[in-house]
């Protein structure tokens, strides 16, 4: 029994040590000359990116209109999905550069939905205020815990996940990154 | 042994049994860890709050109104919004004291927020609390022992990501003399 448990320990040691090492892996950013750094110091927390190479979770939710609006709607585009909240003050900053990339690039079929990860019980008037003040016209979805728990968001915001065409994850970040890095997700995403 | 069906084991075999498993025990525990095995759950990093209360107890004169400092730390790396951010859409950090008997809250102060440049885009300049923070309350206190109850609302950001309202919770043991 002894002997079972010291391999136990062991096999359970290794196997903590190999995931603590993809982890730290995977918080290596690197950063260009002039460039703000890491996008976030806590940035530990690195379960999005397990949809990347994934079919991303499809939803339906309700934009500030009251109409229902689901991903798999956007068959066929590429789509950002951009979660934020009005409390974000970084969230805020990315969002009229999300608005800049959808203008540039809607011709071409991209879709940009912002999912608000207020309260659920935040009145609907003053998320629409704060997109109003922000400035951006791409749809606004309402709060749902449910999509939160499909898309094992982090614990902070912003959260962006760049899809492609067939609705598979190319990108993701944690954070607000640079505009240009947020712009190159946008034209992979696209195929660019 | 096996009498009617059933093993019969007797009281040195029991004891021989206890033996082996204690002393396994005693084996492995310090190996596991020596190894740093921890049987936390990893999510609870992701949760911790970013402010603590730094003093917990308070020693004033009994019956007379004066002023105390409630001292709080900010983890270092990140900021929580003072009491009056610029932006009313940002969440103001507020302190809110229970009516408890012994100690009555007559006032409160928040200190003035440190402007802090957000590191995205051209940077918005925010109006935070950082590091350490005092709220100045006034106070009037029977003589004995007392407790100021309440909490203190917040949220904190780094650089480059916020994370959501949080409520800390504020308990001061106050000793009128």
């Amino acid at each position: 029994m002894v002997v079972a448990l010291l391999v136990w320990a062991g096999v359970w040691n290794f196997r903590k040590r190999q995931a603590e090492m993809e982890a730290a892996k995977s918080k290596i950013v690197l950063v260009k000359d002039g460039a703000s750094g890491p996008t976030s110091a806590e940035g530990a927390d690195v379960s999005g990116t397990a949809l990347m190479g994934k079919v991303a979770p499809g939803f339906t939710l309700v934009d500030l209109s009251g109409k229902k609006v689901s991903l798999a709607d956007f068959k066929g585009h590429p789509v950002v999905v951009n979660f934020w909240a009005t409390w974000c003050g970084p969230c805020k900053l990315e969002m009229p550069w999300f608005e800049e990339f959808y203008g540039k690039y809607k011709g071409q079929g991209l879709v940009v939905l912002g999912v608000s990860q207020d309260d659920e019980d935040t009145p609907k008037d003053k998320i629409a205020e704060a997109v109003q003040k922000i400035g951006v016209t791409y749809p606004i979805l309402l709060p749902s815990k449910t999509i939160a728990k499909d898309y094992a968001l982090a614990d902070y915001l912003p959260e962006t996940f760049y899809l492609d065409k067939n609705g598979v994850v190319v990108e993701h970040s944690l954070g607000a990154p640079p505009k240009d890095e947020m712009e190159a997700h946008v034209r992979k995403a696209m195929g660019l | 042994m096996k009498q009617g069906g059933q093993r019969i084991v007797n009281s040195e075999q029991l004891t021989a049994r206890l033996l082996v498993v204690m002393l396994a025990l005693v084996l492995v525990t310090p190996m596991v860890w020596a190894q740093g095995i921890s049987f936390e759950d990893p999510s609870a990093a992701a949760k911790k709050t970013h402010v603590v209360l730094a003093s917990d107890a308070l020693e004033v004169e009994a019956g007379k109104a004066q002023d105390v400092e409630l001292v709080f730390r900010v983890d270092e790396g990140y900021h929580i919004n003072s009491h009056t951010p610029k932006d009313e859409l940002l969440i103001p950090t507020v302190l809110t004291l229970s009516a408890e008997p012994g100690v009555k809250v007559v006032s409160e102060a928040y200190p003035k927020g440190a402007l802090f440049k957000l590191d995205v885009g051209d940077g918005e300049v925010l109006d935070v609390y950082q590091g350490e923070f005092r709220v100045r309350l006034r106070v009037v206190a029977a003589r004995g022992e007392s407790t100021l109850m309440g909490s203190l609302r917040y949220q904190a950001c780094d650089h480059a990501a916020c994370f959501p309202p949080k409520t800390l919770a504020v308990r001061v043991a106050v000793q009128g003399k």
